[in-house]
């Protein structure tokens, strides 16, 4: 039983010079409260992927299909958080999470409040709730992104990698704050997320999905990770299975491991 | 003997905290002082250079008037005339011999009203062909086509439509604020970054939300430079065209000195314009400094 179907998936643009295919024949059924990460090198059409299963982008071949029904464009029953947090700088804080809520959410405007003001106070910034984003910092305003995706409540949440931008110790709090909130949520919400960070991948995921590179890139091998949970960042990298699984996903991204390398290659 | 104890630690501890403190305010009050004085500094520094400009100026201009045998008036007979007319602004002596107060009453009413009709239309107008391909292609060539046409060319047409030079007027201004505020907008709109229409998709936006919460206050200090560039043309033509339609108005005030030989009321006149457009000018900065947002 798969919750999120992804079948024969396809999607090109047109150019002038023909069809540019971004990525083809990607298949993938992900169960309800599974972690996935899909992690691969810059322009090998990740976040096509993200797009098509956050209904952002039409596929013009195969399908995607949450809970049964066939995604056809945007819908509350997916959060998005953006690679650039996308908060409109005009507006506060709390009002950023509650024009989200406002749009989707169907209830009186206290309840919308205080769906909010929970969801707030949840990422720990209810008393910066009425700065705008503008007077924020990066680890700050990615926690506002993903309040805002979590208040409305979706079954999936699709995380478009979603620390890229943050300093190496903000990320490390910002991965724990969203496990922390997968946890409250009684593991029970779909996390697809997009990353290029092994280790990253590693500490969160269930499975993760290895894309070959672009153009028409297809899925490489999807690594399977049963490292216990709740998983320590100290504890898990002394695991000779984590060791194991991080060779085998640094293999199956590179193939240059040192300066060596590169050398011959120049030589040839 | 614990008691004790704590009254030996305790008090140095509190001495030192005082003192600090003490320290600290001291401190910090000595460098707002400096803050202050600073930008005293700057700021009668600055004056003082506009001062020694305006002199210049006034040195040339006297030089001018001296050159031409007082035929154009100094600084001095010119600012004695600038005050007669200051000093009773409002005296209405019928339809030809207003005061100043009242003339320039009369060219700001013309003004606002045009710019009002104009941007009314402009507004929408640009939104439309910002937002819209179709709309763009529709429009442009009549605006590429019609902007670099002097607005005075409009004055006979208002006069054919209204049979009114009142009327007219309030046309060409209406004209003249047309351009900018929808080239502006235009832009503006056109210019929404995709991140921004992301999220009104991604979270189901309706399409008056995308445009009261994403898309206006998007545009809007786009919007503001624009009506600022059309509200400054608009005064520049008022003068213009009240010259042309007589009877009323700053222009016609100019236009009236100048049958009447006045040259010192010509030059005074040109000194109230240009302090009315700066301050046109600085009020719209204002308002564009007020919808600004950080990204």
């Amino acid at each position: 039983m798969s919750y999120l179907e992804i079948k024969d998936l396809e999607i090109s643009f047109p150019t002038p010079k023909g069809k540019y295919i971004a990525v083809r024949d990607i298949n993938l059924s992900i169960k309800k409260g599974e972690i996935i990460s899909i992690i691969g090198h810059s322009g090998c059409g990740k976040s096509t992927i993200m797009n098509a299963i956050g209904g952002m982008l039409t596929p013009t071949g195969g399908s995607v299909e949450l809970d049964n029904k066939k995604i056809k464009g945007p819908g509350p029953d997916r959060g998005i958080v953006f690679q650039n947090y996308s908060l409109l700088p005009w507006m506060t804080v709390e009002q950023n999470i509650f024009q989200a809520v406002d749009a989707v959410m169907d209830c009186s405007k206290k309840e919308k409040h205080e769906i909010v003001e929970k969801n707030l106070k949840m990422v720990n910034l209810f008393e910066h709730k009425d700065k705008l984003p503008g007077q924020l910092s990066g680890g700050m305003k990615q926690r506002v992104a993903i309040a805002r995706a979590f208040a409305i409540n979706p079954g999936v949440l699709l995380l478009d990698e979603p620390f890229g931008a943050l300093d190496a110790l903000t990320k490390g709090t910002m991965q724990l704050e969203v496990l922390k909130l997968w946890n409250l949520n009684h593991r029970d919400k779909t996390i697809v997320m997009i990353t290029h960070d092994i280790e990253e991948a590693l500490f969160l995921s269930d499975r993760i999905v290895v894309l070959n590179n672009g153009p028409a890139s297809t899925i490489r091998e999807i690594v399977e990770v049963h490292l216990p949970r709740p998983r320590n960042k100290i504890e898990i990298v002394k695991m000779p299975e984590y060791i194991e699984l991080r060779d085998k996903l640094l293999h199956l991204l590179t193939d240059k491991f040192s300066i060596e390398d590169m050398d011959m290659v120049y030589e040839k | 003997m614990s008691d004790k104890n704590t009254l030996i630690i305790d008090k140095p501890n509190t001495e030192i905290n005082v003192s600090t403190e003490i320290k600290k305010s001291v401190i910090e009050e000595n460098y707002k002082l400096k803050l202050a004085l600073n930008t005293l500094l700057i700021k009668s520094k600055s004056l003082l250079l506009a001062g020694v400009g305006l002199f210049v100026f006034g040195g040339f201009w006297s030089l001018l008037s001296y050159y031409t045998k007082d035929a154009l008036p100094g600084p001095i007979p010119t600012l004695t005339v600038l005050k007669e007319m200051l000093s009773d602004p409002f005296y209405d002596y019928g339809p030809n011999d207003k005061g100043i107060g009242l003339q320039l009453f009369n060219s700001i009413k013309t003004v606002l009203m045009g710019f009002l009709l104009g941007s009314l239309i402009a507004i929408p107008v640009g939104i439309l062909m910002g937002a819209s391909t179709i709309c763009k292609q529709l429009f442009y060539p009549i605006v590429q086509l019609l902007k670099p046409v002097s607005p005075l060319a409009w004055f006979p047409i208002g006069l054919v439509v209204f049979k009114d030079t009142g009327m007219a007027t309030i046309f060409i201004v209406f004209i003249t604020s047309l351009w900018s505020t929808l080239i502006n907008t235009s832009f503006g709109v056109a210019s929404i970054p995709q991140d921004h229409k992301n999220v009104a998709k991604a979270f189901g936006f309706s399409k008056m939300r995308y445009l009261t919460k994403i898309l206006v206050p998007y545009s809007l200090p786009h919007i503001i430079t624009g009506l600022r560039l059309s509200i400054s043309v608009a005064w520049l033509v008022i003068v213009a065209g009240e010259m042309l339609s007589g009877g009323a108005g700053i222009g016609f005030f100019v236009w009236d000195s100048w049958n009447a030989l006045s040259l010192e009321k010509v030059i005074s006149a040109i000194i109230i314009i240009g302090i009315v457009g700066l301050l046109f000018d600085r009020l719209f900065t204002f308002i564009e400094n007020k919808v600004a947002y950080k990204a």
